[in-house]
């Protein structure tokens, strides 16, 4: 049985606006618009225990609504949701003590305090037994390396070692299920990959299920075994990262180096050339002819080194949302999703 | 319970130490304290003294002294200010990290409020005692007196924090209630006696007083304390009334508040 059970759930929103400037800002004293904004609408899916799902979409697309539905922070319009048995927006407390969201952009801690004070409260608060607490805080304390930063005051740490103190204070209370919105966010390249192996290794040792939201790639190529991908409320697609780059990204990238420049070479009749750097080429090939193109390539050219590589992923997902909604890539999709996942 | 009375243990613990990191900020809010009701002394006891009974409200000078004092330590140990928090902590997405928790805000809210209450104590405590060796107040309060108005006084402090709790909540429909938090101030001061003695308000006024909570938050403890309610008879129905108002609100709030919830869009986060 799935652990999260997502059914038709929508949200929208009711938002004031009017034109920009003095004459439409008197004229909506007395008459002020509204506008029904659907920030997501009709999702399903499943989430069996202990996956790791990216939840991806550009800005405003209803990553972070549907998060805050599965956490019980809002209410939803429409649909229903089943999060290990308990309605979240019903709020019962057995239920919040399981979980934890983990937003980027908000902080959970004590700003005037020492970061373990915040601790002792969380501990507190989730009524964490003390043998218990002194135990996950110093696994936690030793695997995020946090022991210089425990005794500063929070509003004096760095960006990093604030979320490192987030994560911490998130997952003292042991939650089944992680909602990580941008846990990375603003971080630098290697405190992002320190996050990644630690979110890892906290999915593997406490079988935790893990819902996460990034604008950054790397997080999910590094964490994510499925993603689902949402646009105005739509999900528009659902499965493995494998099976979207199969399905959308019908072309591959050879990478050549040669020996000596090139001589009036006509490589556009090869594929699309994406650059040409000195003797480094990029060339983009559909994937049926990427063996013969290879082939002719060595043998046409003096090359040194040559590599095929799928696209970068971010193509792959920009190709998603240029999709027509009408045509969403899910149902392309549907005869190898991840096992459990439903798209609609 | 047991978690409840943990956590709220553990919240005041680290509000205190908030408290006492910025020992500058809560110095001056307890100078206000202070100034607010001294001034209005001040007033008041030139006004009686001008007077041809010299008495303003049935108070001499002396009695306006106990007046204003009793009303300095009320207003300090009944103090909530949330009706002019939560709109901010709602516009600025500072709640969301709170609903997460598997606790009512509200206690964070309470713990707030009592280690506010526990930390001024070292400055208000030194300055009441200067106040009334100035001001020289007459009490007139017997031990049964006293006893009940530190019971009228405990009430009065949970409806006040439940009230401006309360109320706040609106600010989950209206978003910004800074003119809100005015208003529930204004009421206080005018409707609660801390203005004015409230037999010096004008009938209307007093008539309004009657029906509202704010005279058994702040006029009902003080007089009290310091003698002027005449009977027990009176007191304990001074401390029934009290009761009935705090177990209405608290329904009230029980009520509100899981429409709030269901309300909140986590704004900004």
């Amino acid at each position: 049985m799935p652990q999260i059970e997502i059914d038709d759930l929508s949200k929208t929103f009711s938002v004031a606006e009017r034109e920009g400037g003095f004459r439409a800002s008197v004229l909506s004293v007395f008459r002020r618009r509204f506008r029904k904004v659907s920030a997501v609408d009709r999702v399903s899916f499943n989430v069996e225990a202990g996956e790791i799902v990216g939840f991806l979409g550009p800005n405003g697309a209803g990553k972070t609504t549907t998060l805050k539905m599965l956490a019980g922070l809002l209410h939803p319009t429409a649909g229903s949701v089943q999060v290990m048995g308990h309605v979240p927006w019903h709020r019962e407390p057995d239920y919040l003590r399981k979980i934890s969201m983990l937003m980027g952009q908000r902080s959970q801690m004590h700003w005037d305090l020492p970061a373990l004070d915040s601790f002792l409260v969380h501990g507190a608060v989730y009524d964490i037994d003390k043998a218990a607490y002194k135990q996950t805080l110093d696994e936690l304390v030793e695997l995020l390396d946090l022991g210089n930063v425990l005794k500063k005051q929070v509003r004096t740490l760095s960006l990093g070692e604030r979320m490192k103190c987030e994560i911490c204070i998130s997952l003292l209370h042991r939650p089944a299920v992680l909602f990580l919105d941008e846990p990375t966010i603003g971080v630098d390249i290697t405190m992002q990959a320190r996050i990644r192996r630690f979110i890892t290794d906290y999915n593997r040792k406490h079988g935790a299920t893990i819902i996460l939201t990034s604008h950054y790639m790397a997080d999910v190529t590094a964490l994510c075994q499925r993603i689902i991908i949402i646009d105005h409320g739509h999900i528009l697609f659902d499965g493995s990262l494998e099976a979207l780059s199969e399905r959308l990204a019908p072309f591959k990238v050879i990478k050549i180096d040669l020996d000596r420049e090139l001589d009036g070479y006509d490589l556009a009749s090869m594929g699309e050339v994406l650059s040409i750097n000195h003797r480094k080429v990029e060339l983009r090939v559909p994937k049926h002819q990427a063996a013969a193109v290879t082939s002719r390539l060595l043998t046409d050219l003096p090359v040194l080194d040559l590599t095929i590589e799928d696209p970068p992923i971010e193509d792959v997902i920009a190709t998603v949302f240029k999709q027509p909604r009408a045509d969403p890539v899910a149902k392309a999709d549907t005869a190898s999703p991840t096992e459990g996942s439903v798209s609609k | 319970m047991r978690r409840i009375a943990r956590a709220f243990l553990a919240y005041l613990r680290a509000h205190v130490g908030v408290m006492l990191h910025y020992r500058g900020e809560i110095l001056l809010w307890s100078m206000w304290g202070i100034i607010n009701p001294a001034v209005l002394y001040a007033m008041w006891s030139s006004a009686a003294a001008g007077s041809g009974g010299g008495t303003i409200a049935g108070l001499d000078v002396r009695g306006i002294a106990a007046y204003y004092f009793g009303i300095m330590i009320v207003g300090h140990l009944t103090a909530s200010w949330d009706v002019h928090q939560m709109g901010y902590n709602i516009r600025s997405g500072n709640l969301s990290p709170l609903l997460l928790r598997p606790l009512l805000p509200l206690w964070k809210s309470l713990s707030e409020n009592v280690a506010y209450k526990v930390t001024t104590l070292v400055f208000v405590v030194p300055m009441w005692g200067l106040f009334a060796w100035l001001v020289h107040p007459r009490f007139e309060a017997t031990a049964w007196q006293l006893a009940l108005g530190l019971v009228a006084l405990a009430l009065a402090a949970a409806l006040n924090f439940i009230l401006s709790y309360t109320v706040s909540l609106i600010a989950f429909w209206a978003t910004k209630l800074d003119a809100m938090g005015e208003i529930y101030f204004g009421l206080g001061m005018f409707l609660g006696g801390r203005l004015a003695p409230l037999d010096a308000l004008p009938p209307p006024l007093l008539a309004a007083a009657k029906v509202l909570p704010f005279r058994w938050i702040f006029a009902f403890p003080t007089e009290l304390l310091m003698g002027k309610t005449p009977g027990m008879t009176e007191a304990l129905a001074g401390i029934a009334i009290q009761l009935i108002w705090f177990g209405s609100v608290v329904v009230v709030f029980r009520f509100f508040w899981n429409a709030a919830v269901k309300r909140y869009t986590a704004v900004s986060g």
